[in-house]
């Protein structure tokens, strides 16, 4: 029988409190622990595609560090929550990892609907977190001084569009066209002002009902208003498909350039002829693009081969699957360079990156800058010329 | 312009008449406005897409599967949806269980198929990328030939009559020993092959996309409104003119003003005359 007098306890807890205030180190606690990465992911509903692709970047990449022994001895772990691109299950998803999970960081949401609503929660809750989303006002030091971006913002979609149709294709008149959603709508309307800004004649602003069955109104207008370019802000390839055959019925040759749904595979279906796809530019990035020799720059071809057999790449698109990669490595070379998950370390190392070599794009952080990827790697791809998840630059570029 | 404005306003009045005659058809026998006519619609081209072209069944075996399963939704659509709340009418508890079942629909849609449009296949090959293609006339073929089919079941069978006595005064015709039930969930498996015909006739216009449900749901309403509850007649003129209206609203004033200006007429006629331009007024005993 085990019996404890008085002056025993006493003495054992004089001793404890004792090493606690000289400072002993903890118990390995954080040691043995797993790094518990928070995963966002609207795996299933509407807007799912990307998500599974961004999955199989995060999978492999937890398989990776695992299997060359962890961060620091920690082995990830990723705690895969669906939100299913609702934002109201998003929120409770957050919480649940945040109390209960106890995740040391979050990677996502996807899709800025999710985000609007996730990352006040998050910034209350100080948790490190690292998303895709593209809408500007989700970054903002200031006010969420834990949340960062790894894709373009918006307006570096716009810059990188804006400065194709001026520079490269050398246009002056150019028609917008958005979608009645409320992206489409704030979108045009922000690219038609950045476009008078830079000089630019707009001849034609319009925003169309994605599921208007012809697009030959709209397109009438713009040609009659002396157009020599189209600018697309939609995320719907149907509409995007009825636009570029409507150009052909047309017999017009003006370019398209916008948003990078314009290079979904799921177009090419839609397509009354696969020419009619032909001039038609993408948002896209340097990194996963391949010049004319069909190459890819080293580190996405090493990528690519690491990938090869083990990460399927047809049916999604290798931006998606890089950007989980880099989500997750990013986080897991956080713990390892501070040696701590607590989440003012991680924000901290964050804050501090400059060029740190990713495979989706060189990101650089600071304290006042959330928007880490380069603008100068947006730009636009040959919206057909799909391959393997990747892209041919558009003409124009070296 | 005007032979494009012809060309697209009559084909999408046309798919837009259609949904207006599948609210019809269920109206007629149960006194319900169900909710679930332009998911019917939006099934007509998913389907129609998924045997024809995904299992590469021929044309007309790809309708006659279309159309039968159509049917099979309406009968649920009866069973599930329709059935549980005639007791209470005057409660339109039936908006609340046509709506959910339409949100089902979808959701399983989007599941299941895919939540991007999806191509429909060429059926007959037109006369050129014109006015003339399929596209813009096989909607209002299809139109004419279900008005001219009702026409007739109503006007010469045994069973169109049937159909007329419930959706008259079903009491009555209940007392007479006509089966009021049976005579309902054929009139809604009827309206389901209506509605997906709708969806399958205008597939190359509208695809197969799954969200296509809701838009049908709102401009096939308009068409009943217009013409007046239950006047398949006034159906199709009203998705017609709808259809006319809608189009050269596009070529004038554009994307969401076109929306405006859609509802801007429905509205105006509504004031005018709240029966429906082909409706009556019907007296109420106070």
């Amino acid at each position: 029988m085990v019996t404890t007098n008085r002056r025993a306890l006493v003495m054992n807890a004089a001793g404890l409190a004792g090493a606690v205030a000289l400072g002993f180190p903890r118990p390995a606690l954080a040691q043995g622990e797993p790094l518990r990465v928070g995963w966002l992911a609207a795996m299933t509903g509407p807007s799912s595609a990307p998500t599974v692709g961004f999955n199989r970047g995060v999978v492999f990449a937890a398989e990776a560090i695992n299997g060359a022994g962890g961060v620091k001895g920690r082995k990830i772990e990723i705690v895969t929550r669906d939100s299913q691109g609702d934002p109201t299950k998003a929120v409770n998803a957050v919480q649940e990892m945040i109390s209960q999970a106890k995740v040391h960081a979050i990677w996502g949401p996807t899709n800025s609907g999710e985000a609007l609503a996730t990352t006040p929660i998050m910034a209350r809750a100080k948790m490190p977190n690292i998303h895709p989303c593209v809408i500007d006002s989700l970054i903002d030091p200031a006010k969420y001084p834990n949340a960062f971006r790894i894709a373009p913002s918006n307006t570096q979609w716009d810059d990188a569009v804006r400065s194709y149709c001026l520079k490269v294709l050398k246009v002056k008149r150019v028609a917008v066209i958005g979608d009645t959603t409320g992206y489409g709508v704030t979108a045009a309307k922000a690219s038609a002002a950045a476009f008078k800004q830079d000089g630019a004649e707009v001849v034609y602003l319009g925003n169309i009902d994605s599921t208007q069955p012809d697009m030959t109104p709209d397109l009438l207008r713009a040609r009659n208003a002396g157009a020599e370019v189209i600018v697309v802000w939609s995320v719907s390839t149907g509409m995007d498909a009825r636009l570029f055959n409507t150009r052909a019925r047309m017999g017009w040759d003006v370019p398209f350039v916008g948003h990078p749904s314009m290079a979904s595979g799921e177009i090419g279906g839609l397509l009354e002829k696969p020419a009619n796809w032909d001039k038609v530019y993408a948002v896209g990035y340097r990194s996963c693009s391949y010049d004319e020799s069909g190459k890819l720059n080293a580190r996405s071809e090493e990528f690519v081969a690491r990938l090869k057999g083990k990460v399927a790449l047809s049916d999604t698109l290798l931006w998606w699957v890089a950007a989980g990669y880099d989500a997750v490595t990013l986080i897991a070379k956080a713990v390892e360079e501070t040696g701590s998950s607590a989440p003012d370390a991680i924000v901290k190392h964050w804050n501090g990156l400059t060029k740190y070599p990713g495979i989706f794009g060189d990101y650089t952080y600071t304290p006042k800058e959330h928007n880490g990827y380069p603008t100068e790697d947006v730009v636009m791809s040959a919206a057909n010329s799909g391959r393997d998840g990747s892209f041919r630059l558009a003409p124009g570029y070296s | 312009m005007l032979a494009s404005i012809l060309a697209s306003g009559l084909a999408v009045g046309a798919i837009y008449a259609l949904i207006g005659i599948t609210y019809n058809t269920m109206f007629s026998t149960s006194r319900v406005m169900s909710f679930t006519a332009g998911q019917l619609g939006m099934l007509g081209g998913v389907l129609g897409s998924l045997f024809t072209l995904r299992l590469g069944l021929p044309w007309p075996l790809g309708l006659l599967l279309t159309l039968a399963c159509g049917a099979l939704v309406g009968i649920v659509t009866e069973f599930v949806a329709v059935r549980p709340v005639l007791k209470s009418l005057d409660q339109h508890l039936y908006v609340l269980s046509t709506l959910a079942l339409a949100l089902m629909i979808q959701q399983v849609t989007a599941i299941t198929w895919s939540t991007e449009p999806q191509p429909f296949p060429r059926l007959l090959g037109g006369f050129g990328e014109t006015v003339l293609d399929e596209k813009f006339w096989l909607p209002v073929a299809a139109c004419l030939l279900v008005v001219l089919g009702l026409e007739l079941l109503y006007r010469r069978t045994l069973l169109g009559h049937a159909f007329l006595a419930v959706a008259e005064d079903n009491f009555a015709a209940r007392a007479l020993g006509l089966p009021e039930r049976r005579l309902r969930v054929m009139s809604y498996a009827l309206a389901g092959g209506i509605g997906a015909l709708a969806g399958y006739a205008g597939g190359e216009l509208l695809l197969a996309f799954f969200a296509n449900g809701p838009h049908l749901n709102f401009y096939g309403f308009i068409p009943v409104a217009l013409g007046g509850l239950g006047n398949n007649r006034g159906a199709l003129i009203g998705g017609l003119v709808l259809g006319l209206f809608q189009q050269t609203a596009n070529f004038v004033v554009g994307g969401i003003f076109a929306s405006v200006a859609v509802f801007t007429l429905f509205i105006v006629v509504l004031l005018a005359a709240p029966q429906g331009l082909l409706g009556s007024a019907q007296a109420r005993r106070v």
